[in-house]
């Protein structure tokens, strides 16, 4: 989308036949509203007498800012303005969300608030208003940094005069490490990045991740390097995607599939959709791309290199546990991504559909919608030769051409931070006419087109939208109604988000500083040459540095299997100095980290489990639900115990302040970010006064609805 | 503890007006995915009917993890392929393996189907598949079968959940139904209900509950979703547990001495007599796990600690559920992802084995003294009548009375069925 030629059409001198302007706006159409939503129009002239029809959106340091109605926000010295206009900008409210970073940026969010709010119209329906300071800093921060601020984030925002606060909170957060980690913890539980398949650990595969994010690397780059990474998951973490899977590529096409393009194939794996247009054909079309590559045994992995030579290296081990280490070694080293010269795939043994016959070969062939009018992506992709089937499918997949690998991407991103997606499932996007709005939709997916897949400049665009500085929705939908997102959705905390939380009321915002990387001790201990020419005495060595170094990650999930060990280590942790950059925190057994450096998933009766992580197994299934399991803990589990003690950072700052009322103020800053209302703090006052004392407030805004939703 | 006798009268009056209903049972349970039909009571319009159906109110699940041999336990062979112990008759007429001593005096209470097979021989997959009826998938998770009977029937109890699993993690048990329909997990029964006691004193906890309810009015009046409303209700739901009889359910150290010595005196033992005093307070659907059964090396030593774990409780759990008269309604079975290789390998041990296996069932209207299906004389394969985790899974459902063939629609639009549209196996009901 064009922004830039609006410019020299915006300034028009308007006919000296209107009416002359007064002080009460005067807007040229008695309905228009502007795009995102201002209503008060007004005729400004400079001191040459040229004019402009805009909102007002403040003052800042002698600059004053209109938004006209295309969305594009000036900025221009205040006295280039005539007197009159002067003295009325002086006494205007500034209307909207305050001034923004850029005005193209402020005009591009303008374009998605007109999408929303003409299918708001169309339903009848209005907007919410927009959201309280209070509101957005604690939504904000928990979106894009993933943890509630601390109080005193929390009162640096809320105690700054600026118009322009908004915007500048979004961008410092979308630098901020926390940005990265909170985006990590999402593609975590998109991409089951569990830290153990095929009985190894995928460390690298975590970590080249998240240096991906951290170099603010591009969607489609990202997903063209999963796609199309060769070698050893030990050399080369992009290999991860393609090998959680290894062996099964049919399943791993599949999600593929819906993961990435929205396409809704499940069914089709096996039978043809039973709904829409999929038939099993075309699935074994798709996977045929993917048919001449090896995930089991590749070149430079022991079953190729000298698989009877390393044979009989395990077999003259004495020690059984070692053989078995060997074995698990061997295995370990095989995990690879590799094309070969032939496409292999073939339809199934019990394919029953005419048009083949069970066991036929199978062409790969590219799958269109019906939509689909930009064909670029299809141009040139090369099928008959067999080398390269892989990046030729990569290409295609990621091409800002393809119809639904952009769509799927803006709709997750989305999602993230509304609630809901224009079009749900994010898994299924075949029909995207069926959304709740498709001008929307595909407008978003243009978005992020032009954009060039930069996620972060995407949620930079969306959350300087009004759409989202709305208040939450705050009413029940009625049942099957369309969401049609007069605001973001009131959501339940994620997993991770809750988890961040806890420790940033313990710890405050050196939580973010800790980051683990686990890749490269791991692969330089397991990763063994097993060239022909090695000695056995060279290679038992190797392989007792490598099962010692594999003790030290501990058992399952990287923690020691034997809870009473655990506990042993974790109480050697909390006595060892505490620099917050190499080792966290622990309190009670708790390792106070985000929860994007803790194992993947974290053991099952921790915190961030009961709290709805998914287990790493299942794509997209982090829970937002409720038990009774989870309630118990957060009454009467660690997390409430560490919380309330006196060395936490909520705590402590409070009981430094003087009053009661002062101390309870404290507390809400840093639970809530904001501060009581009168009946509030006098139920609080009066609960110290018979007896509490801060450790039972902290439990009770602990357990407040309103702790562990986003408003 | 008692929360409310430790109030002053203006807490407790405050403590009642908010926690009343729940303590009460008033509160209206979390609704999702309950039937409406059944809400209101009414019975469905053409409900199945044959021997043995619905005549289970309660199911108890003991699934054996890592391969239970079937030669060893339930299937036992002579010549090549026997155990490290001889087979032991029965006054029922069939065989047990040697190690299930106080079992074959139990036998006329029993029903075996020794004709399992399943087509997976990976452990996580095959107890995944033998616990839910479907094939583990990336895409989506299938309940077990006390998450359909809440679908089916709606909950249990009034403050207690309807589904319980003992020694083994939930591992979504709720499938794609609402997490309200998972397993409450008791990793230790002895321990009982994780994080069930307050660090505050009943007092203290009073009044922060009290403040609790002050403080988030608000919130919850500005927000009535769904979500919040049932937050509010587990909350609700907790705190009435807390406080009131019902977390006694989970406190074996109500039983006498004499009783738990019958159980054996372990993890598996004590959870069968979990597993039984939960269902008498009227929770629905009880799994316990036991592990050790992956016996690569030495056999026999396993079993002699395995074997005889498994023996004692199960036959205690029998004894017991048929001298309070809750056999009849309790359907106990015993399963595992697949059977033992009947070969012993070069460490003394067996390997995986899912082509053939057995399963056993009691109580529920099942027949006793029963064999169904057969392996060949090694136990080597299916001989007769082979039966699937998928008929398996069937024949438990429709013993608790759930519609098997009814299917129901994930979120995601995918239809699916009790069982995954096994064949129930009526021959072994009476």
């Amino acid at each position: 989308m064009k922004t830039r030629f609006i410019l020299p059409l915006a300034w028009v001198l308007l006919s000296p036949t209107l009416p002359a302007e007064t002080s009460t706006a005067a807007t040229s159409t008695p309905v228009a509203a502007a795009p995102d939503g201002n209503t008060l129009y007004r005729t400004w002239t400079d001191t040459q007498g040229r004019k402009l029809e805009a909102t007002f959106r403040g003052i800042e340091n002698g600059q004053i800012f209109l938004q006209i109605r295309s969305g594009y926000v000036y900025r221009l010295p205040l006295e280039k303005l005539s007197p009159a206009d002067q003295a009325a900008a002086k006494t205007l409210k500034p209307e909207g969300l305050g001034i923004p970073a850029d005005p193209h940026l402020a005009q591009a969010a303008a374009q998605i608030d007109v999408l929303v709010n003409a299918g708001l119209a169309k339903a009848g329906q209005k907007p919410n208003p927009l959201a309280s300071d209070e509101q957005f800093v604690r939504r904000v921060f928990l979106d894009l940094a993933g943890r509630i601020p601390t109080r005193e984030e929390a009162l640096e925002f809320l105690n700054d005069p600026s118009e322009s606060k908004r915007a500048k909170v979004i961008d410092r957060l979308l630098s901020s490490p926390g940005f990265n980690s909170h985006l990590f913890n999402y593609f975590s539980d998109m991409l089951r990045m569990s830290d153990e398949a095929q009985k190894a650990r995928f460390y690298t595969y975590q970590d080249w991740f998240k240096s991906q994010l951290a170099d603010n690397v591009s969607w489609d780059k990202i997903v063209y390097r999963m796609m199309t990474a060769d070698g050893k998951l030990l050399d080369n973490g992009a290999t991860g995607y393609l090998l959680r899977d290894a062996g099964m590529r049919l399943d791993n096409l599949s999600l593929t599939l819906s993961t990435f393009l929205g396409a809704n194939v499940a069914c089709a794996q096996c039978h043809d959709h039973p709904f829409a247009d999929w038939t099993q054909h075309q699935f074994y079309e798709m996977a045929a791309f993917f048919g001449a590559t090896e995930t089991f045994g590749a070149r430079g992995s022991p079953k190729r290199a000298n698989a009877r030579a390393m044979r009989q290296v395990i077999a003259s081990l004495e020690d059984r546990r070692l053989q078995q280490s060997a074995k698990n070694l061997l295995r370990v080293n095989a995990l690879a991504v590799e094309d070969g010269p032939e496409n292999d795939l073939k339809l199934p043994h019990d394919y029953k559909y005419t048009d083949a016959k069970p066991g036929d070969p199978v062409k790969p062939k590219l799958v269109t919608w019906s939509d689909d009018k930009a064909k670029k992506a299809y141009q040139g992709v090369q099928t008959k030769s067999e080398e390269d089937l892989r990046s030729q499918f990569a290409k295609w997949m990621t091409s800002p051409d393809n119809p639904r690998f952009a769509m799927t991407i803006a709709n997750r991103m989305w999602k993230r931070i509304f609630g809901l997606g224009v079009k749900e499932p994010v898994t299924d996007l075949d029909d995207p006419s069926s959304s709740v709005n498709p001008p929307l939709l595909y407008h978003l997916s243009h978005e992020m087109v032009r954009l060039k897949f930069d996620l972060k400049q995407f949620m930079r665009l969306i959350c300087n939208t009004q759409a989202y500085q709305r208040e939450a929705t705050s009413h029940e939908m009625s049942d099957g109604a369309p969401y049609l997102f007069p605001g973001p959705i009131l959501r339940r905390m994620t997993a991770e988000q809750a988890w961040d939380s806890c420790a940033t009321l313990v710890v405050g915002q050196d939580v973010d500083k800790y980051h683990e990387h686990r890749g490269a001790t791991y692969a330089s201990a397991m990763n063994i040459d097993f060239g022909t020419d090695a000695k056995p005495e060279e290679l038992v060595a190797k392989i007792e540095k490598a099962v010692a170094t594999m003790r030290s990650f501990g058992g399952k999930n990287g923690v020691a299997k034997n809870a009473a060990r655990r506990k042993r280590r974790m109480r050697l942790m909390e006595t060892e100095g505490e620099d917050l950059a190499t080792s966290p925190p622990v309190r009670d057994g708790l390792v106070l980290a985000r929860a994007s450096e803790l194992p993947q998933p974290e053991r099952d009766q921790h915190f961030l489990r009961m709290f709805g992580q998914s287990d790493r197994q299942i794509a997209d299934s982090n829970s937002e639900e409720g038990s009774i399991p989870q309630v118990l803990m957060l009454m009467n589990g660690e997390a409430q115990r560490v919380i309330g003690s006196d060395g936490s950072l909520a705590v402590r700052t409070a009981a430094e302040q003087g009053t009661a009322a002062q101390k309870v103020e404290s507390l809400y800053l840093s639970f809530l970010s904001r501060k009581p209302r009168a009946e509030e703090l006098k139920n609080a006052v009066a609960g110290l006064e018979s007896g509490l004392t801060l450790r039972d407030l902290t439990w009770v805004l602990f357990n407040t609805r309103e702790f562990i939703f986003v408003e | 503890m008692n929360l409310q006798n430790q109030l002053d009268p203006i807490s407790r009056r405050a403590f009642c007006e908010r926690w009343a209903n729940a303590a009460l049972g008033v509160t209206v349970l979390h609704g999702l995915g309950i039937r409406s039909s059944d809400a209101a009571g009414t019975a469905p319009a053409n409900p199945p009917s044959g021997p043995g159906f619905g005549k289970a109110k309660n199911v108890i699940f003991l699934q054996m993890i890592g391969g239970m041999s079937h030669i060893d336990t339930l299937d036992p062979k002579t010549g090549p392929t026997q155990g490290p112990k001889a087979p032991i008759g029965t006054k029922a007429g069939f065989q047990l393996g040697g190690t299930m001593e106080n079992l074959a005096a139990r036998a006329d209470k029993i029903s075996i189907i020794r004709s399992m097979s399943s087509k997976t021989g990976v452990h996580a997959s095959g107890q995944y598949l033998i616990r839910t009826g479907y094939e583990q998938r990336g895409t989506i998770q299938h309940p077990n079968i006390g998450a359909w009977a809440q679908h089916f029937k709606g909950p249990s109890h009034k403050t207690l959940p309807s589904s319980v699993c003992v020694n083994r993690q939930p591992q979504s048990g709720n499938g794609f139904f609402p997490s309200s329909f998972a397993p409450l997990p008791i990793l230790d029964p002895d321990a009982g209900l994780q994080y069930s006691h307050s660090d505050a004193t009943p007092e203290q906890l009073i009044k922060r509950l009290v403040l609790l309810d002050q403080l988030d009015a608000g919130f919850r009046q500005r927000f009535q979703t769904s979500e919040v409303k049932s937050y509010t209700q587990f909350y609700d739901k907790t705190v009435s547990i807390m406080s009131s009889t019902d977390l006694e359910a989970f406190r074996l150290t109500e039983e006498p001495d004499a009783l738990k010595e019958k159980y054996g005196r372990n993890k598996f033992g004590q959870g069968c007599l979990l597993a039984r005093r939960l269902i008498e307070k009227g929770i629905r659907y009880v799994e316990v796990a036991k592990g050790g059964w992956d016996m690569h090396n030495n056999i026999d030593d396993g079993l002699e600690e395995h074997g005889a774990e498994l023996d004692v409780a199960l036959s205690a759990l029998l004894d017991d559920l048929s001298e309070r008269g809750l056999l009849e309604s309790t359907l106990v079975v015993l399963c595992s992802e697949f059977g033992r290789s009947p070969r012993l390998n070069g460490n003394g041990g067996r390997d995986h084995h899912p082509k053939v296996f057995s399963t056993l069932l009691a109580g529920g209207g099942v027949k006793g003294g029963f064999v169904y299906g057969a392996s060949d004389k090694e136990g080597m394969s299916v001989a007769d009548k082979q039966a699937t985790p998928q008929d398996f899974l069937s024949t438990v459902g429709w013993s608790l009375g759930l519609p098997v063939d009814e299917v129901v629609m994930s979120s995601s639009n995918r239809p699916f069925t009790v069982g995954d549209k096994g064949k129930v196996v009526l021959d072994v009901f009476a």
